[in-house]
């Protein structure tokens, strides 16, 4: 059973604040997940290689060509304008540093 | 004109010997909307304008005497977390309220290539994530047969739709079941394709390793016709794959000549007996007509889902760390307040507007890819993902397709499972490992049972995605013949 200590530490890990009353509710079920997935250590996997993807996936590589930049100006307006804060073309970020 | 029965190929028809318009038939299916959908919810938006507007150009087309594509003109619903140029794109989420698509995807295009009409965005569980539409922040969606159950999801809205005749056909996207078992819970037919087979660009990622876009539709025919419209290479999604693919129309397949296994694991306690009961009904019934009917094991079975709510989970937390207040969408950030702390604006902002489900997987896929856990869970699945790859290889060695139930019940109630998420993660028991695997699947409605609908999901092997539509076919055949 997961703790709300450890809740509070796995949501600050996924940048989610969390109400407090929440929190509870949370650890209850992801431990119920947890405990279900854990039926995997039932399976003998040695010499088995992993398996990442979907189907006969093989790396795929293009040229660093400028065209694949946003050309339709239209679509950089847009784009940009979906942003909560910008200064011209640039994402305006709050302070980093206290 | 029933809409309920109209199909792509009916449509068609109407359109070219000029016995309705596609302006027409644009105003029949809103006209149900308006009067239906505010009971069942399966729109999120419409595009009334752009559809007539659409509509119109193929009018002109025609009364020029002009060739049409088989979906020119013929109204379709698109599931909300698949782009259109200009349009809300929410995925159902708070976080993207307001959210306009900047781009098309990549079906979208190639159905506008076809001149294809887009009515609206379909209601879906938040992100994908879910198995009854109610996980949408704008509320669930009813089952058009009955409204106090629930449609399946996500793609629950696009499933809704085609039933009540909203729609022609819908496009949804199945991350572990969201096309087959919304359409098995509605009575109509979902088909996920091959993992490759469609371009996922412009689809909002989910899981990366499992997404895959495919059509909801009233027959199986009209799921191919969808399917030949959308499937291709695609420089914009590298694992999109370049193929010949058969062509579907051109014969129906000798059923004499198919073998069908029919893997234990699948009939097991859980199950429905009477959705048991017709599934077995159907295998005979393709049994009768001479196709070989042969039991299989696909041992691993077992850990399928376990697997994917380790996979899925962990690609979710990575892919929705791009929801960050930043970039688009909901945000927490504070114009006026100069020395706001960045930390602060995610946290806020991500927590402010996912809903629980998405918190719960985020955090899920968090805990399983954190340091220390890693190998134990993450590691792990991706070799069990392995093996149960390599039981469904094993098996297509020796049957050109499997026969599964796409449900273990029929639609729930609403409220039935949402206090207990595993409860709910258990309506995917079937229809996950299809997603692990990459291959193709596809819902079938059979007899129904307690006048609900029942999906049969007949699996094929990978790129067989042709193959595996025309035994549809014959299965879709068998089961107007017995009602």
């Amino acid at each position: 059973m997961l703790t709300k200590k450890e809740v509070e530490k796995i949501a600050g890990l996924a940048r989610l604040e969390l109400a407090e009353k929440e929190k509870e509710k949370f650890a209850e079920d992801l431990s119920s997940v947890i405990g279900y997935v854990q039926k995997l250590s039932e399976v003998n996997v040695e010499k088995v290689e992993p398996m990442a993807g979907g189907t006969n996936l093989k790396s795929v590589v293009r040229k660093d060509d400028e065209t694949k930049c946003i050309s339709d100006p239209e679509m950089r307006k847009q784009i940009l304008s979906a942003a909560p804060d910008r200064e011209g073309d640039y994402f305006k970020v709050p302070s980093i540093l206290e | 004109m029933n809409l309920k029965e109209l199909t792509i190929k009916k449509a068609h028809e109407l359109l070219k010997k000029r016995e309705a318009s596609s302006v027409e038939l644009v105003e029949a299916h809103f006209d149900e909307i308006k009067k239906r959908d505010g009971d069942i919810c399966a729109f999120l938006s419409l595009a009334e304008k752009e559809a007539t507007e659409a509509a119109k150009k193929v009018d002109g087309r025609i009364a020029k005497g002009e060739p049409i594509e088989l979906l020119a003109g013929i109204p379709a619903a698109i599931k909300d977390n698949i782009l259109i140029r200009g349009a809300k794109a929410t995925a159902a989420s708070k976080i993207l309220e307001n959210y306009i698509a900047p781009y098309d995807a990549t079906v979208i295009k190639k159905l506008k290539e076809e001149e294809a009409v887009f009515l609206g965005k379909t209601n879906m569980d938040e992100f994908a994530m879910g198995s009854s539409t109610e996980n949408s922040a704008f509320g669930p969606t009813k089952n058009p047969i009955d409204l106090e159950r629930v449609p399946g999801g996500s793609s629950g809205g696009s499933a809704a739709a085609v039933k009540a005749g909203f729609c022609v056909y819908a496009l949804g996207s199945d991350t572990g079941g969201s096309i087959r078992q919304p359409a098995g819970f509605c009575g109509v037919v979902g088909f996920k394709p091959t993992y490759g087979a469609v371009s996922r660009h412009g689809l909002m990622a989910m899981a990366s390793s499992l997404d895959q876009i495919g059509p909801i539709a009233k027959n199986v025919d009209d799921a191919a016709a969808v399917f030949e419209a959308i499937r291709g290479a695609d420089a914009l999604d590298s694992t999109s794959v370049d193929m010949e693919w058969q062509d579907y129309w051109n014969e129906p397949v000798d059923i004499e000549e198919i073998k069908i296994g029919v893997p234990r694991e699948y009939f097991i306690h859980g199950l429905n007996p009477e959705i048991e009961k017709n599934i077995k009904f159907a295998i005979r019934a393709l049994e009768k007509e001479g196709a070989k009917i042969v039991e299989i094991s696909l041992p691993y079975s077992e850990w399928a889902l376990a697997t994917y709510y380790i996979i899925m989970p962990a690609e979710v937390s990575a892919n929705l760390a791009r929801f960050d207040g930043i970039k688009y969408g909901h945000s927490a950030i504070d114009k006026e307040e100069k020395l706001q702390n960045l930390l602060k604006v995610y946290n806020k902002s991500r927590g402010e507007s996912f809903g629980a489900e998405a918190r719960r997987r985020i955090m899920l896929g968090t805990y399983i890819l954190s340091a220390g856990y890693y190998d134990a869970y993450y590691s792990r699945a991706q070799k069990v993902r392995r093996l149960i790859k390599q039981d469904f290889d094993r098996a297509f060695k020796e049957v050109d397709a499997i026969i599964t139930p796409t449900s273990p019940t029929t639609a729930f109630k609403f409220g039935e499972k949402m206090q207990d998420p595993l409860s709910m993660y258990l309506a995917d028991i079937y229809t996950v490992s299809i997603n692990l695997a990459g291959i193709p699947a596809i819902s079938i409605p059979v007899k129904e049972v307690n006048n609900l609908p029942v999906g049969l999901q007949l699996i094929g092997n990978n790129f067989d995605d042709i193959k595996l539509l025309k035994i549809a076919k014959v299965v879709e055949i068998l089961n107007k013949q017995n009602l």
